[in-house]
């Protein structure tokens, strides 16, 4: 009866452990980035708030019709968030820093290590080559988890589709500009130039030289180059990045680097926890003083019966 | 029920109508043996009817709404927290309530706890029962429910964490559904069934501890991909799962206490001598292990603040109400039960153990719901109907529960009548196990 | 391969510009400028270039070290202290109208050497360049103030007579 016991345990064990191994994809050791991916950099010094970025990302994604026009400068008198109709919102900010308010563009920022892309539990998101962050509606279930892991609450849904809810962010303009090597509409429509499209690992280093040549007017940091494992928007201000709506304590390592402590102890249970409680069992009914039940694998039921 | 019993009424609890004759019908043993009149009237009697009536006579078409017109109508649709109240409530609190079943299921079946015997079928039900209805509740939250089976069959995404707790919760509501079919079995009959489920046991026990573990603590890695949204008190990156998993134990062991009371009350005829006289022996053993599960979290809390050097975040507002919810939920159940316990008090072990599931529930919400989006400065409050599906959802639950309880041997035992009844024996199971 | 040309020919023609009579730039210097990139949604516009320099005197704010006064920017007189005035002075010259083409990131980068990596298009030099002024000294800085908008542009920004026709009502979804 033990020999059985042990096998079965063994058995479970190590079912359990090749179940395991499929779940190491996450293993991948820190993820060095596509060298050709593209970025932008967008520098809070030049935007003049005219939502021209806003209007194009409206026209760009066949989004629903604004509720206001998009030179209508009321919205700015309160803050706006990313949303299902909107992939990308302009908040002004008062600033007391000299040249009037600072605005600052919000939209996906295409994370080399995108959270949202991590937790999802479908596969649904893609980092392209190209360095946008895409996103599968074919199979998405909509648990939103993707909205939760966003370190920079992005992702909008569209709950009010009874039959097809989807997760709507900006796509980078992937499929109708990016893939065949155009900037995004909201880059080619901006008057000011606020949006540079290019190699992220040139406009990093543009960013700098911009800190460099001009170093009253940006403060020395540029957002996302090392932001939660890095984005592929990137940000130069001249104001702290904390008083325009930044959040500055997200820290540099990638979300998937804090799930990956328990990821980690998956193959661990998985393997040593059928031993050791089948271990347990077989030390606490081994005391059978009935001998007459031993030949019943399942007698240990009964034993502790009056 | 327990009026009709008085008189005499004889209700399924064995194969056969009248010892050793005809045998009862499906149906019959769906009305409990009651004729269809005594059945409608003694339904219509009990008061808790009504107000489950009047629950699903509003819940009902809201629920049938939330599907006709999406999830805009109930709830109110925020993108700052895409998480509401029916998996804050739904899966984060009802899963870790019922933990009861892998628990007994290990004590009972792994290390020979034979003395807890009567109230495992209670146990692994009230798991079964919880899992299933936390399934529930996500089918209603997902944008896509149809697709609930995608994550299974056509598109993997082997590195998230809710991944591993769709396959998890999937594999172990199989592993209850067997553990479970056992007193199914032997109502309907099939005792086939029954032992072939019987020979998988050990496996089965095992599987739900693996299990149980590993989701119990992904419910709470589920967290660690949010780590700038929850606050810092209710949130550790390297113990968030070990305090989920920990503090789901005490918890359901106090679910089964609070359960086994209501039903001592409520359902005295279907309980048998055998249940009736261990349940209070037993809830206090089960205070016992709830006893050192509550001793452990709150140890786990604390090397939690103190691993992460938090102390500064107490002297906050949430601060506050973080010791409220340690305090409350965690150290004052903690005391009263060991004083019931040492004092065999029945009634105040009762008490704590409903206790320590608000601490538990208090704890769910704030770290999915409360404190979530701390930084934002905004609250969480849930839209009207979305309150009024969950309360729905829940009743459709206790009415489940309550219909299953009414007819499985999960109280009582069924009595096989090939078996002479083995009268002074005082655990009657044994008959069953020898012959069923 | 491009660039290497245009230096040639660039150096070629400031030395010619050199020997040449001092005011004979004078005279190609037109007083209004059509700019005309942005009709797709907007009027062109007119600009009094010699308005301008009656406003500024200094040619350097807007043509760098190009032509007429030297630079003063202190980052560009690390290289363009002494530099010669250069043969083309309009803006189209050096600013692309396309920065981000495929074509133009290409040509950026396979140009090692090329010190004005970050040199703005066309439209964004226009824009700093001339708002930067603009605001400092109350100039115009309204989009429409320099160029009314067309009926493509209305219907661009859904504004005007494409402006949305429900009144917009306060309660917005996603708190
Ligand atoms: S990149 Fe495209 S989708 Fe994203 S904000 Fe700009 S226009 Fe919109
Ligand atoms: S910003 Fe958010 S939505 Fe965009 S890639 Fe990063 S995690 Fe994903």
């Amino acid at each position: 009866m033990k020999r059985r016991d042990f096998l079965k345990a063994w058995m479970i064990c190590g079912a359990s452990t090749t179940f395991g191994i499929t779940r190491n994809a996450w293993g991948g050791a820190s993820f060095e980035g596509y060298p050709e991916r593209m970025g932008v950099l967008v520098d809070l010094t030049r935007c003049v708030g005219c939502r021209s970025c806003e209007a194009a990302c409206n026209k760009e994604q066949q989004l629903p019709a604004p509720s206001a026009p998009f030179d209508d400068l009321s919205v700015f008198d309160r803050k706006r968030r990313p949303t299902e109709k909107a992939y990308t919102v302009i908040n002004r900010y008062e600033t007391t820093k000299a040249g009037g308010p600072v605005y600052r563009k919000i939209q996906c920022n295409h994370c080399n290590e995108p959270g949202c892309l991590s937790s999802c539990l479908v596969n649904a998101y893609t980092k392209t080559q190209e360095g946008a962050v895409i996103y599968n509606p074919k199979v998405c279930i909509g648990c939103r988890a993707c909205m939760v892991a966003c370190p920079f609450n992005i992702p909008g849904y569209s709950y009010s589709s009874a039959f097809n809810p989807l997760v709507k962010k900006c796509v980078f303009c992937y499929d109708t500009r990016l893939k065949n090597g155009k900037s995004p509409a909201c880059v080619e429509i901006c008057p000011q130039e606020t949006l540079t499209f290019g190699h992220l690992n040139d406009l990093i280093k543009i960013g700098h030289e911009r800190i460099r040549e001009m170093p009253d007017k940006y403060i020395d940091h540029i957002y996302g180059e090392k932001e939660v494992g890095g984005t592929g928007w990137i940000y130069l201000s001249g104001v702290p990045f904390d008083k325009v709506g930044f959040d500055t304590t997200l820290g540099n390592e990638p979300i998937i680097s804090n799930v990956k402590e328990f990821l980690g102890l998956i193959p661990m249970v998985l393997a040593i926890w059928p031993a050791l409680f089948t271990g347990f069992h077989l030390l606490s009914t081994r005391n059978n003083n009935d001998p007459s039940k031993q030949g019943d694998s399942h007698s240990y039921r009964e034993d502790a019966k009056p | 029920m327990n009026k009709l019993k008085a008189q005499e009424v004889t209700i399924v609890d064995s194969p056969y109508k009248d010892p050793g004759k005809t045998k009862w019908s499906v149906q019959e043993k769906l009305l409990l043996g009651l004729t269809p009149q005594q059945y409608v009237a003694q339904a219509l009697r009990n008061p808790f009817n009504w107000l489950l009536a009047i629950i699903f006579a509003i819940g009902l078409p809201i629920i049938a709404g939330r599907f006709l017109f999406g999830l805009s109508w109930v709830t109110d649709s925020s993108y700052d927290y895409p998480w509401g109240l029916f998996l804050g409530f739904g899966l984060f609190t009802l899963v870790p309530l019922s933990s009861s079943g892998f628990q007994l299921g290990t004590a009972v079946e792994l290390f020979g706890r034979h003395d807890l015997k009567p109230i495992e079928r209670l146990a692994l039900l009230n798991g079964l029962l919880g899992y299933f209805f936390a399934v529930c509740y996500l089918l209603v939250d997902l944008g896509q429910p149809w697709r609930l089976p995608y994550p299974m069959l056509i598109a993997f995404g082997p590195a998230a964490v809710l991944f591993l707790v769709a396959w998890h919760v999937a594999t172990y509501l199989s592993v209850q559904i067997a553990e479970v079919s056992v007193s199914f079995f032997e109502w309907i009959g099939f005792p086939m069934g029954k032992q072939a489920v019987r020979k998988i046991t050990l496996g089965l026990t095992v599987a739900g501890i693996i299990l149980s573990t590993l989701h119990q603590g992904a419910l709470g890695a589920l967290f660690t991909y949010a780590p700038g949204k929850v606050h810092p008190l209710w949130y550790s990156a390297s113990f968030q799962w070990l305090h989920f998993f920990v503090s789901s134990m005490p918890a359901g062991l106090c679910m089964v206490i609070v359960v086994g009371s209501i039903v001592k009350k409520t359902m005295a005829w279907r309980c048998d001598d055998n249940f009736m006289k261990n349940v209070d022996k037993l809830s206090i053993t089960l205070a016992r292990g709830a006893c050192m599960g509550l001793a452990t979290y709150l140890t786990i809390k604390l090397i939690g603040v103190a691993h992460d050097n938090k102390w500064e975040y107490l002297a906050s507002g949430w601060g506050l109400w973080y010791l409220f919810e340690i305090g409350v939920g965690v150290i004052l159940p903690l005391v009263l039960i060991s004083f019931a316990i040492r004092n065999n008090k029945i009634g105040l072990v009762r008490f704590s153990a409903l206790l320590t599931i608000f601490g538990l529930v208090l704890n769910r919400f704030n770290t999915a719901l409360i404190t979530f989006n701390w930084k934002l400065g905004e609250w969480f409050i849930p839209h009207w109907r979305e309150v009024m599906i969950t309360v729905t959802i829940f009743a459709i639950y206790i009415m489940v529960y309550r219909f299953i309880l009414y007819r499985l041997p999960i109280l009582y035992t069924w009595k096989t009548a090939d078996e002479p009844v083995h009268v002074t024996e005082p655990i009657k199971e044994s008959a069953t196990y020898v012959t069923g | 391969m491009h660039v290497v040309r245009n230096w040639l020919i660039r150096g070629v023609l400031v030395i010619a510009l050199t020997i040449a009579p001092a005011d004979s730039r004078a005279q190609n210097m037109p007083d209004s400028i059509d700019l005309d990139s942005l009709v797709q949604f907007y009027e062109k516009v007119s600009f009094d270039h010699a308005k301008h320099i009656g406003l500024s005197k200094d040619c350097s704010v807007c043509h760098h070290h190009t032509t007429g006064t030297p630079t003063e920017d202190a980052n560009c007189i690390r290289c363009h202290k002494n530099s010669a005035a250069t043969a083309v002075v309009a803006c189209t010259a050096c600013h692309s109208a396309q920065p981000f083409s495929a074509e133009t990131i290409k040509k950026n980068k396979s140009n090692v050497k090329s010190y004005h990596k970050d040199m703005p298009g066309l439209k964004g030099a226009y824009h700093q360049s001339c708002g930067g002024c603009h605001a400092r000294d109350g100039g115009p800085t309204g989009c429409q103030d320099c160029h009314p908008r067309k009926k493509s542009g209305d219907a661009f920004y859904h504004a005007g007579e494409y402006a949305p026709k429900t009144p917009k009502n306060g309660k917005s979804r996603g708190r």
